[in-house]
């Protein structure tokens, strides 16, 4: 009992069972279950905090546990998106198309369709042919390969390139973030074939499942998500216990010193960095239906940063940490921003939060990383240390 | 005409006024041609009026063709102006003003055309008017509007004309009409090599208009001066339009068209014979359609086949308005050896914008490339540095009206700003991080999102302009192809200010020996009696107040919004790390290399900055493969590791 994986990892089982305890009474709360206590909408936004908080863990695996500060992370997330994004548009898209040809003379011929949906979807960028990258848009399982193996072979090039010529540190960080600039802009250019800045839209209406509420739509997308965060969660909890967590966490701590243990760093830190671009082109592709729209303002530079500063605040190296940092500040970013916090009256000047919610977040990062290097996180240690005491 | 028009200019120069006539006994003779004038009789009246060379003739052409002529019933004409039912009469010899009734006068009403040929004798008094402002209106209106008759009288006013430019400007201006009109190819040929030297928009337009084709097709070799015998398959749509346009062909059925024959041929559910439903494929389309024409309901489909083959039979070709064989080739020459010139200036163009685009990019990385050199700390707030100068700029510029006196006062001003923010900033937060480089980044970022929205919150989401004073306004221009902006100028001379600057402080002041010996060992360097945190404190002050300065500088040409930090962070990083850390002439180096390779991809792809910027980003990826160090490599301890 004492070298099994859970005894190692106390946190996994506490963390599975409060997953599931909160997707049961999320559940029973919703709208599909007829209470609604739970607007659907704010069901979606659940949701999508969970797909946060798994490209959150990913990320924290990639900097809390093997010290590479990718400012990347987000990028993959938003490719993941736009790939179930280009079959949800395409299929729905045929949809409509295949109906409103229905009532012409003659039955429609293949290349007629084709055309068709490529002006519904191109003609924002005054195209209507389909580029290269949408050959495979027509199938589902072809795009969900896709969701995962872009991202993927993306971070492997890149990986590859950086820490084959020992890229490290502050430098890694700069070239992940020009990386995910030169995506952002990218995806902008209308000729992209992306659709510019327009993004893809309408992805929250699932083809073949018109029939379906969208209430009952995103309880299921919310029980996807929870299912992935908790795959996420073991799947990570594992690989960073046992030889090839203390590996990695060697690697953070001293990268020289395990080079010179005879350990091939660069494999290492490549298998983790890809890995994680896979899990995070997940989350994107779990999130992107739930939100509707995904535009490349999604993945400019600042998100990615954004995704630092959760799992910053959070606790970085552990993964519960993340969660937290994840979902609080996500949460609270909404709840700031969506202008239902109350206004604080000073007298001689009003604190609007839409205004000064970003300042205080700011700061509050400044502080913890000054302050509490450990995050939210840390506070359990605080309360392990006071149990072991008493 | 055109002779008597040369003949009559020579008589104007030589004796103005020799004769003793009046105007109104001249427009006697031509009474009926005045007052009904066609473009075909109204030469002879022009070139009579214009032989007289009165005075008087210019005015009263001036109001025939703004249709201010009035003819009275007796036959006379004034110069008239109607209100109400009365006439505000001028005499047309004598100037002497009286007033009428209306209905005694018939008003001259000159068509266009006629006016054309009045505006064209117009010219010829203008050009040799006594006021300069007329001949330079004359000049103007030539070079708007070239004509062939215009080619005399301009020759005939050079030798008077006594302004040196305006006289420069006509005989630059005839060597364009020689080039198109004059009537021996001699001369034209001559005119036309002597434009080979001029890059000028103009001399480009004259010689593409000697150049105009017009494009044709025919069943035979068509004869005149041809330019070129096109192939019609390299665009064989195109090719079977122009051949349908010509007559010469039927036009193809569009799919859309074969629909619509389809169904137009529907019998009871049944295409000849095909059920409806097969329908959903080009291919029982197809064959559908082949049966209908095989019973003669529809006619012939047009295949590619055919259509290449009809295409084949046709000859197409372009032809040269120019019926001279060696007009045309003495253009084609001219024309060769000015896009020669042309892309060498260019070419010249390109390095000067690559120029400004470095020099802004220096100006913006070079304080980094101080604070990360020197303290291997990474500013992610740089930007919003350069943001706040920006911002200094603006509201030095709302307080003092006068912009070259708020620029002045702006630079120091943001430069002190940002100084103190940036001593503040190193005090408070990066002086408890100096071991951890990477919390450095994230500290900086937090400050970098506060300071953004606070700047949002203050000055609003919309940009603020900074306007330059009139000094920096304009561009210097050289000739038609290079010309570059005062400000850029302007920016490229601060940059070199500051690299001088940067590099007397470093080499030349003992705030830059201590600098460079924290740089190479804190350690050594504080035990010898070297305070590294002094040092460490002037030095981000340096980073940060350079930024303050870029900042003023950026604004002056882009607009300053709370998001213009962001815009410049990423490539200022790149700047200081493809240059090599630590060292002001890689960030040099750095500068040149991203500003000239920006702007030669925008060459290669124009029209798409985004792209540039894009595929600049992946080359500086993949060059970071090759010199991890950068393009200047600090070597020994300093380099660290």
């Amino acid at each position: 009992m004492q070298n099994t994986f859970i005894a190692k990892n106390p946190s996994v089982l506490w963390f599975l069972l409060g997953l599931s305890i909160f997707t049961v009474v999320v559940s029973i709360l919703s709208e599909a279950a007829g209470t609604a206590f739970i607007s659907t909408s704010f069901l979606k936004t659940l949701g999508k905090t969970l797909c946060l908080c798994l490209v959150a863990i990913a990320m924290d695996v990639v900097w809390g546990y093997c010290g590479i500060l990718s400012l990347g992370h987000f990028a993959f997330f938003g490719i993941g998106g736009y790939a179930i994004g280009m079959w949800l548009m395409y299929d729905r898209t045929k949809d409509i198309v295949v109906s409103s040809l229905e009532n012409n003379i003659l039955p429609p011929t293949p290349e007629e369709i084709t055309t068709a949906i490529g002006t519904q979807i191109f003609g924002v960028v005054g195209s209507t042919d389909f580029p290269v990258i949408w050959a495979f848009s027509h199938s589902l399982s072809l795009q969900l390969l896709a969701v995962v193996f872009v991202p993927g072979v993306l971070a492997l090039v890149f990986g590859w390139l950086a820490f084959r010529s020992r890229v490290t540190g502050v430098y890694l960080s700069i070239l992940t973030q020009a990386m995910t600039l030169a995506l952002s802009l990218y995806f902008f250019q209308n000729d992209s074939g992306l659709r510019g800045n327009n993004g893809l839209s309408g992805l929250q209406n699932i083809p073949g499942l018109e029939a379906v509420s969208q209430a009952t739509l995103s309880l299921w997308f919310f029980w996807a998500s929870a299912s992935a965060l908790g795959a996420g969660y073991l799947l990570f909890a594992w690989m960073t216990s046992g030889k090839f967590g203390s590996v990695i966490r060697a690697i953070r701590d001293n990268e020289a010193r395990v080079r010179f243990l005879g350990y091939h760093v660069e494999s290492y830190k490549l298998f983790i960095f890809t890995i994680t671009a896979m899990v995070a082109g997940v989350a994107g592709a779990l999130y992107y239906p739930q939100a509707g729209i995904i535009n490349p303002a999604e993945i400019a530079p600042i998100a990615s940063i954004y995704l630092v500063v959760w799992v910053a605040i959070g606790g970085r190296g552990r993964l519960y940490g993340a969660v937290i940092g994840a979902a609080v500040v996500s949460l609270m970013s909404s709840w700031f921003t969506g202008g239902s916090a109350p206004d604080i009256n000073l007298g001689i000047y009003t604190v609007k939060w839409t205004d000064w919610w970003l300042v205080l977040l700011g700061v509050t990062f400044v502080a913890v990383t000054l302050f509490f290097p450990k995050g939210i996180g840390g506070l359990f240690d605080l309360l392990a240390r006071k149990e072991k005491q008493s | 005409m055109r002779f008597a028009l040369i003949a009559l200019i020579l008589t104007i120069c030589s004796a103005p006024a020799a004769t003793a006539q009046n105007l109104q006994s001249i427009l006697q003779t031509f009474t009926t041609e005045i007052a009904k004038p066609s473009r075909g009789t109204v030469g002879d009246t022009l070139d009579a009026i214009a032989a007289s060379g009165l005075p008087q003739a210019t005015p009263f052409l001036e109001q025939w063709s703004e249709k201010n002529v009035w003819q009275r019933n007796d036959g006379m004409f004034f110069i008239g102006l109607a209100s109400g039912d009365t006439l505000a009469l001028t005499d047309i010899d004598t100037q002497a003003i009286s007033t009428a009734q209306k209905s005694d006068f018939k008003q001259l009403k000159p068509n266009g055309g006629v006016r054309r040929l009045i505006g064209t004798a117009l010219v010829q008094f203008q050009l040799i008017d006594p006021d300069v402002s007329r001949r330079t209106t004359a000049v103007a209106s030539i070079a708007r509007r070239p004509e062939a008759a215009q080619l005399a009288p301009l020759l005939a006013s050079i030798d008077p004309e006594v302004d040196a430019s305006l006289k420069a400007r006509k005989i630059q201006l005839a060597n364009f009409l020689t080039a198109r009109f004059a009537g021996g190819p001699v001369d034209r040929i001559a005119a036309i090599d002597s434009l080979s030297t001029d890059t000028s928009v103009e001399a480009r337009a004259v010689l593409n208009l000697i150049l105009t084709t017009t494009s044709g097709v025919a069943s035979a070799q068509p004869t005149g001066n041809i330019a070129a015998i096109l192939d019609p398959l390299d665009a064989p749509i195109v090719s079977y339009f122009a051949l349908v346009d010509a007559g010469l062909a039927v036009a193809k059925q569009t799919p859309a068209d074969i629909k619509r024959a389809l169904e137009a041929n529907i019998i009871d559910g049944r295409i000849a014979g095909f059920p409806l439903a097969q329908m959903d494929n080009a291919k029982t389309r197809e064959a559908a359609y082949a049966a209908l024409v095989d019973d003669g309901m529809v006619p012939t489909l047009i295949t590619d086949t055919l259509r290449d083959a009809t295409l084949t039979d046709h000859i197409f070709y372009e032809l040269y308005d120019e019926p001279n064989a060696t007009i045309t080739a003495a253009a084609i020459s001219a024309l060769a050896a000015v896009d020669t010139r042309v892309a060498t200036a260019k070419i010249a163009d390109l390095t000067l914008d690559a120029l400004s685009l470095a020099s802004i990019f220096f100006l913006a990385a070079i304080g980094l490339a101080i604070t990360f050199g020197v303290m291997g700390v990474i500013n992610m707030a740089h930007g919003e540095f350069i943001m706040m100068g920006a911002y200094t700029g603006f509201v030095v510029q709302t307080f003092v009206s006068n912009y070259t006196v708020s620029l002045i006062i702006a630079l120091p001003l943001a430069f002190a700003v940002t100084f103190g923010a940036g001593v503040v900033m190193e005090r408070l937060v990066i002086r408890r991080l100096y071991h951890r480089p990477l919390e450095t980044l994230l500290a900086t970022f937090g400050i970098s999102i506060a300071l953004q929205q606070l700047a949002k919150n203050i000055f609003g989401t919309q940009a603020r302009p900074l306007t330059s004073p009139d000094w920096l306004a304009g561009a210097w221009v050289f000739n038609d192809v290079i010309q570059i902006s005062y400000i850029r100028i302007a920016i490229f001379v601060l940059a070199l200010m500051f690299l001088c600057l940067i590099i007397h402080i470093l080499k030349r002041t003992r705030l830059g020996l201590e600098v460079r010996a924290v740089t190479q060992n804190p350690g050594m360097a504080s035990s010898m009696g070297i305070d590294p945190d002094r040092i460490n404190m002037m030095t981000f002050g340096l980073g940060s107040g350079i930024a303050g300065i870029a900042g003023v500088a950026i604004g002056l040409y882009a607009k300053v919004t709370s998001e213009m930090g962001s815009d410049y962070i990423v490539q200022s990083f790149m700047t200081v790390v493809v240059g090599g850390v630590g060292n002001v002439w890689g960030t040099l180096a750095g500068a040149a290399m991203i500003g000239f390779g920006q702007k030669g991809i925008e060459w290669l792809n124009p029209s798409n900055t985004l792209a540039a910027q894009t595929y600049m980003i992946l080359f500086v990826i993949l060059f970071i493969q090759f010199r991890p160090k950068g393009i200047v490599a600090l070597k020994g301890r300093a380099a660290g590791d």
